[in-house]
């Protein structure tokens, strides 16, 4: 029989309640309570959260400890391909349970109903501070509370190692403290459940310091990685629902057909399928994957669309993007750097430059094309498997366009192949079709894109380019920096099956959207040249091309991907650093370092140099060529500074003139996180987005003319293959009196872009500024 | 009704002679080792071996699949293994193949879907190489098979370093 108690007591601003004592196990579940205003999103009915979710506004489950000593822990978000929510997760929450690592049995992510706090997966590390290390932190309090009555002790004569708390020449272990009793510790939370944030948790418990650190700065491996090496792992691709069909998906003919008839099936050919309209959505589904995979290629072949071209076309993308966006809707951003007087320093300095700077459309291109199931169930619940960054925004987005509470919907997440920031905002594709198609047919339905769709169909990152004006003064020091940055908007959270099925999603980016999905242009590239005197940052913003355009307002629909926004900001600033060297006669590193105060990011420029045995001097190396069949070599740098993490990144380069081939010969890496969490894994994941960054910068531009992306496939949208990859190298450094872990893996996309493009100046004395550099575009820049 | 022969057992299957092999092994047989990346013979993701040579599954029509021919998918890998080396039944079922511990050993996946690919061409290019040099491994996967085996999340050195792990673990024959 359980007995009731009324216990409770403080810690830190969290609340521990002994509900009640138990015969048997025991647990201390660790929940949470609200303040401030509902986290439900504003235009979201506001039902009570029902049995399928994890209420936020009661108790629940972060973090359980169990009587044998064992854990399980519980986040919105999930893995992506960094694998941080099964090794720094446990890394950070062992550490300050100050429990061992292998007590961490259970990780459970993302699911809409098992998984408390929502958000993006992205920022992992979010400068040191991810929700589940303040819960634990609460926790260790909590325990060290209950410690110290059991035994006796007063609290600060308590130490815990190894998950057992000792003091007075007494011990005890969490488990044994726990045993018998329903522990329950509520503490503060803020925030949106189904916004790209989720939910975050408040106050300010102490942390473990960072000299007492045993579990972080070891390379635990990743448990999710046997699992899928040895294919025990249960991918979104492999779940299978009772009664489910498979789903395909007629997508229009163009980014702004509207339908005009539904092609109509063979039902000879495809007896069991059945074709799904809803306005311009076109929906094949069949009890087999290959009779849907024919009956929508027989279905798409007889199906006829309106034509249309809204679209400029690759060749004249950027005189568009320059003379005709609407550039002054949108208010101009400034950042927090600007200082001095540019406008005067720049009229007055006898070496300055004056350039533009250009980047492509690209793909997130996933190595597999997103798929989801959808099954919307008589009695009104709806329940979606898939892959998915955001999960409890997925949710949000459902219900709405559903018309129906969140309370209605649960996701379920399983692993599947990365998409780099694609579904960040709560979908990639499939996930809202799945639903649709289910809806009509009354039974679960898996859709799965063809490689085409996820081309074509997707969204994109977006092209931009970025003013830049500077000079350098007698010293050989940058006097002046003026950069302005235009961009369309990079965040459409839109579900494309709704928008062509005309149900209600979220709006489009516009003028007025919140932080995200606003057509503002933030300045995201943190400015490092402290030294310098006169100093301006702008971002432009406008609306995705062709959208408003498009009579289905689709057009070319962006969305952020790995180091979002910094990228197309860092590329050019980088890029103009290095030419900025150049007019001063000096070398591209010596010349940072010069004009850089923080000592970080002087740091990885030093450790890059040594490490890549960069020779010091001025660009262009002697005897640079423009010409000829043998290739021409130099090399280049770049830094950055992302979510705590400095970067600096040095690329070797050979380019063959007449050919206009680069091929990246050594590729290395200097990144100062602060402290370092799990060594193995962040170097793979600098390995991981070192090849995808070189990849980017070398070969990447998604290719529109005036109707639509005209790339279907990995032969017309190619990507890095094993045969071009350098030679690299990745040089961590440790530096834990800065107390805190910086983010990793998504930066090192950005660095070898800017990186590459000084080298090839290095080796040919010209300057390219556009990506990708794709002999097109070589062979120009070396004619100019 | 056709029958294949897949990771050592006989199998029977009901799906269409055209039908690709890739979604026979997925949806009628529950091998989901392989997976759909592209359709196309252009990624790798669905890769399995046929008599040891890597193939795409996404291409290959069922009908097109002899009775006698043996497949191996990434569930097979294991008993691919102890079959090569003559382990019993018991020690078979506890086991894994040394590319599968390679892989696990130098942490070599980030996503990891593109990875079946990756272990079915190491496979391959293990069993006629015992001890490949960075170049043939590179040529293994890019110029040896219909496509190279692509990896977004840009696993390539990785994948080679775990190829040459494999191929030191089995020639300790473990
Ligand atoms: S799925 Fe078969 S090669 Fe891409
Ligand atoms: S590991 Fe993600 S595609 Fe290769």
């Amino acid at each position: 029989m359980a007995t009731r108690s009324t216990n409770s007591i403080d810690v830190f601003g969290a609340t521990l309640t002994r509900r009640q004592f138990v015969k048997t196990s025991g647990i201390l579940a660790v929940g949470v309570s609200v303040v401030g205003t509902s986290p439900l999103r504003g235009d979201t009915p506001k039902g009570t959260v029902a049995k399928n979710s994890l209420d936020p506004s009661l108790a629940s489950s972060w973090l359980e400890i169990h009587p044998n000593g064992t854990v399980t822990i519980r986040t919105g978000k999930n893995d992506f391909g960094q694998g941080s929510v099964y090794t720094a997760y446990r890394q950070i929450v062992a550490e300050e349970l100050s429990v061992p690592f292998e007590a961490i049995t259970t990780v459970v992510t993302g699911s809409t109903d098992q998984t408390p706090d929502g958000g993006g997966s992205f920022g992992f590390l979010n400068d040191g501070t991810p929700n589940l290390r303040k819960v634990a932190a609460y926790t260790y309090q909590a325990l060290l509370d209950l410690a110290a009555t059991k035994l006796g002790v007063p609290k600060d004569k308590l130490t815990v190692k190894d998950g057992v708390a000792s003091g007075g020449g007494k011990d005890i272990s969490y488990g044994d403290l726990i045993k018998g009793q329903q522990l329950s510790l509520t503490i503060p939370v803020k925030g949106d459940l189904t916004n790209i944030i989720g939910l975050t948790v408040d106050g300010n418990p102490p942390m473990k310091p960072v000299s007492e650190y045993t579990v972080i700065g070891k390379s635990f491996p990743s448990s999710a990685i046997r699992e899928k090496v040895s294919a025990k792992a249960n991918w979104a691709t492999d779940v299978r629902l009772p009664g489910m069909l498979h789903g395909r998906i007629v997508h229009p003919k163009t980014l702004g057909s509207t339908l005009i008839s539904a092609g109509k099936l063979d039902k000879v050919k495809f007896p069991s399928a059945q074709v799904i309209v809803k306005q311009n959505l076109v929906g094949v589904v069949a009890p087999t994957e290959w009779e849907a995979i024919q009956a929508a290629q027989q279905v798409a072949a007889e199906t006829k669309w309106t034509d249309w071209k809204g679209l400029p076309g690759t060749a004249k993308l950027y005189q568009y993007l320059k003379k005709e966006s609407d550039w002054t809707s949108t208010p101009v951003m400034k950042s927090g750097a600007t200082k001095g007087d540019t406008a005067a320093a720049l009229a007055s300095a006898k070496k300055k430059l004056s350039a533009t700077y250009q980047l492509s459309y690209m793909k997130h291109a996933p190595i597999g094309p997103t798929m989801a199931i959808g099954d919307v169930q008589a009695d009104g619940m709806v329940h979606i498997h898939t892959h998915n960054q955001n999960p409890q925004e997925l949710r949000g987005e459902i219900a709405k366009m559903l018309g129906t509470t969140i309370d209605k919907v649960v996701v379920h997440i399983y692993p599947g192949p990365g998409h780099y920031g694609r579904s960040n905002g709560g979908n990639a594709g499939a996930e809202d079709e799945a639903v649709i198609l289910s809806q009509a047919v009354g039974k679960p339905v898996r859709v799965q894109w063809m490689r085409a769709d996820d081309i074509q169909w997707s969204t994109q990152s977006p092209a931009s380019f970025s003013d830049v004006e500077l000079a350098v003064d007698d010293q050989g020091k940058l006097a002046a920096f003026q950069i302005d940055h235009y961009m369309p908007a990079m965040q459409d959270d839109r579900l494309v099956g709704a928008v062509l099925a005309g149900l209600p999603t979220t709006p489009a980016p516009d003028v007025r959207g919140d932080f995200v999905t606003s057509t503002v242009n933030n300045i995201s590239d943190e400015w490092l040249y402290a030294q310098a005197p006169n100093v301006i940052e702008r971002g432009h913003g406008t609306f995705q091309v062709g959208q408003k355009a498009s009579p289905i307002a689709v057009g070319l629909r962006d969305h952020s991907m790995r180091t979002p926004v910094q990228f197309q900001q860092n590329y050019p600033r980088e890029l103009a650093i290095s030419e900025a060297a150049v007019l001063a006669g000096a070398d591209a590193i010596q010349f940072r370092i010069d004009n850089l105060k923080e000592e970080r990011a002087i740091g990885v420029l030093k450790t890059v140099r040594e490490s890549s045995g960069w020779d010091v001097r001025p660009s262009p190396k002697p005897g640079v060529a423009t010409t000829g069949k043998e290739p021409v070599r130099g090399r280049g740098v770049s830094l950055m500074l992302r979510d705590g993490t400095y970067w600096a990144c040095v690329c070797h380069i050979a380019v063959t003139p007449d050919t206009g081939v680069i091929k990246v010969e050594k590729c290395t890496f200097a990144v100062d996180p602060g402290v370092i969490i799990n060594p193995t894994h962040l170097k793979r994941h600098v390995e991981g987005g070192a090849m995808m960054g070189i990849s980017m910068a070398l070969l990447e531009e998604v290719t529109i003319d005036e109707s639509g992306v005209t790339q279907d496939d990995w032969n017309s949208y190619p990507i890095l293959t094993m045969a071009d990859i350098p030679e690299i190298k990745v040089e961590l450094i440790p530096n834990p009196k800065v107390g805190k872990y910086g983010g990793g893996s998504e930066a090192a996309n950005a660095l070898a872009a800017p990186a590459i493009a000084a080298a090839f100046y290095d080796a040919t004395g010209k300057a390219i500024r556009r990506l990708p550099m794709k002999p097109a575009y070589v062979l120009e820049a070396l004619k100019a | 009704m056709v029958t294949i022969n897949v990771n050592g057992a006989r199998r029977e299957v009901q799906a269409p002679g055209d039908t690709p092999l890739l979604y026979v092994l997925r949806n009628d047989l529950l091998l989901t080792g392989p997976q759909f990346g592209c359709g196309l013979a252009q990624c790798g993701a669905c890769s399995v071996l046929i008599d040891g040579k890597e193939v795409r599954s996404c291409i290959t029509a069922l009908s097109d699949v002899g009775t006698d021919q043996e497949i191996t998918t990434l569930e097979g890998l294991p008993g691919r293994w102890a079959k090569q080396k003559g382990l019993s039944q018991e020690e078979a079922k506890n086991t894994l193949h040394p590319v599968q511990h390679a892989w696990i050993e130098e942490q070599t996946p980030q996503c990891g879907f593109c990875q079946n690919g990756m272990m079915i061409k190491a496979t391959e290019l293990l069993e006629s190489n015992s001890n490949p040099t960075p170049e043939q491994i590179k040529a293994a996967y890019t110029t040896s098979g219909i496509s190279p085996i692509l990896c977004r999340c840009g696993t390539y050195k990785a994948v080679m370093e775990s190829v040459q792990r494999a191929a030191a673990i089995m020639a300790k024959g473990r």
